[in-house]
């Protein structure tokens, strides 16, 4: 399997406990504001909803000495949005894992049977309707009716496959953005094709939540299915499926006859290629929300397996070297690009940017269980991108746009959110 | 051992439901604390609950509870290291990460408020803002500023320019453990936060001493500290990548040199003399192993270190750096630096000229950010000893007996070989004092290596006594009668002073005193 908790003793074990997982890396702390870097320990504050506190539940699971698993501990393991901040924050200064033993630990616990009543729904909805929505798996295309784009789950043929994912087929505010997409793809000359009813979830959430049997499942048969399709590409707009895709998916042995692109990377190849021209001036001042599954947790994740052997006396050296997934490998510059692109527009930046930027509240399940948690993390997103005086958000993530907007619902605030697309759209 | 349920219950009508837990899981999460442990990563012993106070006014009333019901209640800040675990069965932890606040900054008066969960990071992010600068501890700038400044220990390479952490403290409001509040200095005539001697009680001897009480005597809630000029940008643009963030642009007035000397002897007489001299920002002795550690690690850093460059490069080295607030003044310190380095034969190293050296070694030690790599980073398990707080000809005996010892067990292959001399840091509060720590690293979760590292610490505790090289830093644990009974009879048994101390402001018992001292019997 691919979380072992086992796999992670030795991280879990050599961690210094020394609170580096709760802040930006120190260099880049800007203000008091805005210097928290982990949601769950921001929020709850209890060391226990830490990276370094949430390794030390990992590693009293594996040693077993926590035998009664109640239910606030199950809260606590599942109040993460398993955004990888606290692993990017370690790693400034050291070279362990963080958010590895993070999912393995929730692997471990739903292996035993362990999780949340919510947890159950979306797994259900996951085996039965191939979507994690809880809506019939009939009605996964509708976002693309009245559209002329090729279905290639009905043999049709296309250099390109645009994977929507769950929510922008099922979310009827944002489905439109999905349209667009494909719409724009299709006016740069993209030989680009859906597959409508048949398409899957990507399986992040089974997988973020522990339920690994079922994230292959599905993660297989979506490699199989574009393998079949012959496609050259498998573009997204969806920061948590191309995440998945890009740094789970390659674990799983299988041939991947295609290349994995964010709807971010494509426009940003096509607008430079002279292929999509945006000539309309767009007038506003606003800021890049970095999705995290599009930034510090796309970085293809290479597992170490090897030998610890000491040399310098006790200086522990481990064969072969171990690959450091630090965060700053992810995609963080073709939405800037994209948006400073746009005539008119002045892109301005938070101080929580790129592999260190706050996490929009809504992964790894805690949109669905925890919606408060969610909110307001995204609300504490929101003021710091109004204290750069942004009018609007930009963002590219259906997840992030979402938990966005009903945060900015509850609180009746007036900023804008903006997914990178709909930028291009009115510039075009 | 848990707490009663309706002792809990009191508790959790202060605090709320939410910010009070006896749960398995997260008395589990607390009890994880590598550094201080004898071996592996656990404490012995589990607080009963943790509550996390959010004001003065609630910190009171647990105080008050835990009097009334004779529950032991200790507090930590980031909590790093073992001493932040209660060490007596059935006491509660309190937790004070929800006192986060900076309560001000005064720009005329060149001083902040702080409560104890703001960190060093972000009270010199926010103090730059206001062209002021603040001293950071050499453990990091993730550590608390109140708690050093308050608690324990306080000594940082910045210290030259800035101090130390006592020094530094100014008005205090301390909740004492039986729940009464005192607030120390200015503060408590009403006349602010300026002075922590008067007009008003300092007691400062008292609530803080040479190192601090580390928990033993109550809470302190809000401390100010003294804030020094700062004469660089309002805020620290960073670029690069991590682990290898550097300044985007250099500091003007500053500059960061490496130098080395012919001997331990020269080495120290420079540090004095520039001590003396009243010049410069920040000096370190760096050893070779942790200045190895800063730049890489893993493989890289073994063939680096198999090659004996940095062994060669740095076995009598300091880093000295200069931040002047004019051109003249810059100036001044060069010349004044030039002298004395050659009056004491000391080099300069080229490499430490180097553009790329001067951005990489100037967000260090401006930031002091990168502490963690040259620490835990070979094994996870770090100690330190020796490290009291005197002269330079002090350090250099805690030196010279630190290397000696350390090299019996690196040939026993207990530790980790870092040559044997690894110890950190030197001269500061502008020369007339010294600081010294000797720095272990040693697997904690090997047997051997553990049992080593606890016997190294206990011999160098010894050595302490026997070499009249004063009380180490840390090794509370591993002393048998506590620090300061084992240290007091051979210092004018200021042991018995603590215990009395002890038992007036403690009468019941009531903060943990396992870190401190026992009350008078």
């Amino acid at each position: 399997m691919l979380l072992e908790l086992r796999d992670y003793m030795s991280d879990m074990k050599r961690c210094a406990r020394c609170s580096l997982c709760k802040w930006p890396p120190l260099a880049q702390v800007k203000s008091w504001r805005f210097s928290n870097m982990c949601p769950s320990i921001t929020k709850y504050n209890f060391h226990t909803y830490s990276g370094g506190g949430r390794m030390a539940l990992g590693l009293a699971l594996a040693e077993g000495r926590l035998e009664d698993i109640t239910d606030e501990l199950l809260n606590i393991v599942y109040r993460c949005t398993a955004c990888g901040a606290c692993d990017s924050s370690c790693k400034y200064n050291s070279e362990l894992e963080v958010l590895w033993p993070i999912y393995s630990t929730r692997a471990y616990l739903a292996g035993m049977g362990y999780f949340l009543p919510e947890h159950s729904m979306i797994i259900d909805s996951l085996r039965k309707e191939d979507n994690i929505m809880m809506k019939p798996k009939t009605d996964r295309g509708k976002w693309a009716e009245g559209l002329k784009v090729k279905d290639l789950s009905r043999g049709e043929k296309a250099e390109v496959v645009y994977h929507a994912g769950c929510l922008y087929c099922y979310d009827p505010e944002l489905s439109i953005i999905a349209r667009e997409t494909v719409t724009l793809l299709q006016k740069a000359g993209v030989d680009v094709g859906i597959r409508g009813s048949q398409e899957s979830c990507c399986g992040s959430i089974a997988f973020q939540l522990g339920f690994q049997g079922e994230f292959i499942k599905f993660a297989e048969s979506n490699i199989d299915d574009w393998n079949a399709a012959g496609v050259s590409s498998v573009v997204t707009s969806c920061a948590c499926g191309f995440g998945i895709m890009k740094s789970v998916y390659p674990l799983l042995g299988k041939e991947m006859k295609f290349e994995v692109l964010h709807i971010t990377e494509y426009l940003d190849r096509l607008i430079k290629e002279g292929k999509i021209k945006l000539d309309r001036s767009f007038t506003s001042r606003v800021t890049y929300h970095d999705p995290c599954n599009l930034g510090r947790k796309s970085e293809i994740y290479i597992p170490w397996k090897g030998m610890e052997k000491k040399v310098l006396g006790q200086f522990i050296l481990r064969e072969p070297e171990k690959v450091i997934h630090r965060g700053w490998n992810g995609v963080y510059e073709p939405p800037r690009d994209i948006i400073k692109s746009v005539p008119g527009i002045d892109l301005v930046e938070m101080e929580r940017i790129k592999e260190y930027s706050w996490c929009c509240g809504a992964g790894a399940g805690v949109k669905q269980c925890f919606d408060d948690f969610a909110l307001w993390t995204a609300s504490e997103r929101i003021a710091e991108a109004k204290s750069v005086g942004a009018e609007a958000i930009v963002t590219a993530c259906p997840w992030c746009e979402r938990n966005f907007k009903d945060a900015i619902a509850a609180s009746g605030d007036d900023i804008l959110v903006y997914d990178v697309v709909e930028l291009v759209k009115q510039a075009m | 051992m848990g707490i009663p349920r309706d002792v809990y219950r009191s508790f959790e009508s202060v605090v709320g439901p939410e910010n009070i837990s006896d749960d398995p899981g997260v008395l589990t999460s607390y009890m994880y604390q590598p550094f201080g442990c004898r071996k592996g990563v656990w404490a012995d012993i589990s607080p009963a609950a943790v509550i996390m106070p959010s004001s003065t006014e609630e910190v009171v009333a647990i105080a008050r509870i835990c009097n009334r019901y004779h529950i032991v209640f200790k507090a930590m800040s980031t909590g790093w290291g073992i001493h932040n675990v209660p060490g007596v069965e059935g006491a509660v932890s309190l937790d004070l990460r929800r006192m986060n606040h900076i309560l001000e900054i005064d720009e005329k008066n060149m001083f902040a408020v702080v409560e104890p969960y703001v960190i060093c990071a972000q009270l010199q992010v926010e103090a730059m803002k206001k062209g002021l600068n603040c001293h950071i501890i050499g453990a990091g700038s993730n550590t608390s500023v109140l708690a050093s400044a308050t608690s324990v220990a306080g000594y940082g390479p910045d210290g030259l320019s800035m101090g130390y952490s006592g020094r530094n403290l100014l008005g205090v409001e301390w909740v004492l453990p039986t729940g009464e509040v005192v607030k120390l200095g200015s503060l408590s005539t009403g006349s602010g936060w300026f002075c922590g001697d008067g007009p008003g009680p300092s007691l400062r001897g008292i609530m803080r001493g040479w190192e601090g009480a580390w928990g033993g005597l109550g809470v302190f809630t809000k401390c100010a500290v003294k804030l020094f000029h700062w004469n660089g940008p309002p805020q620290l643009e960073m670029k690069n990548v991590p682990p290898n963030y550097v300044l985007k642009e250099p500091i003007k007035y500053y500059r960061a040199s490496l130098f080395s000397f012919p001997s331990m002897e020269k080495l120290a007489e420079a540090a004095r003399k520039l001590g003396e001299a009243e010049i410069g920002y920040f000096i370190s002795r760096l050893c070779p192993s942790f200045v190895g550690l800063q730049m890489a690690a893993g493989q890289d850093f073994v063939n680096t270190w198999n090659t004996g460059m940095l062994q060669e490069m740095l076995k009598y080295a300091f880093l000295f750096v200069i931040f002047a607030n004019s051109e003249r003044e810059f100036e001044y310190q060069q010349k004044v630096l030039a002298a004395i380095i050659e009056e004491t034969g000391g080099q300069i190293s080229p490499v430490s000229e180097a553009p790329e050296m001067q951005e990489q070694t100037s967000t260090a030690v401006i930031k002091v950010d990168a502490v963690l790599r040259s620490c835990f980073r070979t094994t996870g398990g770090f100690n330190t000893s020796f490290g009291a707080m005197d002269t330079v000809d002090l350090a250099l005996n805690q030196i010279r007996a630190g290397t000696e010892l350390k090299n019996k067990y690196i040939r026993k292959g207990a530790l980790v070989d870092d040559g044997g001399d690894n110890s950190a840091t030197l001269v500061f509060d502008q020369g007339h004092l010294a600081y010294t720590e000797m720095l272990i690293m040693y697997d904690h979760h090997d047997d051997e290596s553990a049992e080593g590292a606890f016997q190294y610490l206990a011999e160098a505790n010894q050595a302490c006594l026997d070499k009249k090289l004063g009380p180490p830093i840390f090794q509370i644990s591993q002393v048998g009668k506590g620090k300061h009974g084992a240290f007091g009879p051979a210092c004018f048994n200021y042991d018995m002073w603590l215990r009395r101390i002890k038992k007036a402001f403690d009468p019941n018992d009531t903060a943990d005193p396992t870190a401190y001292s026992p009350p008078e019997e």
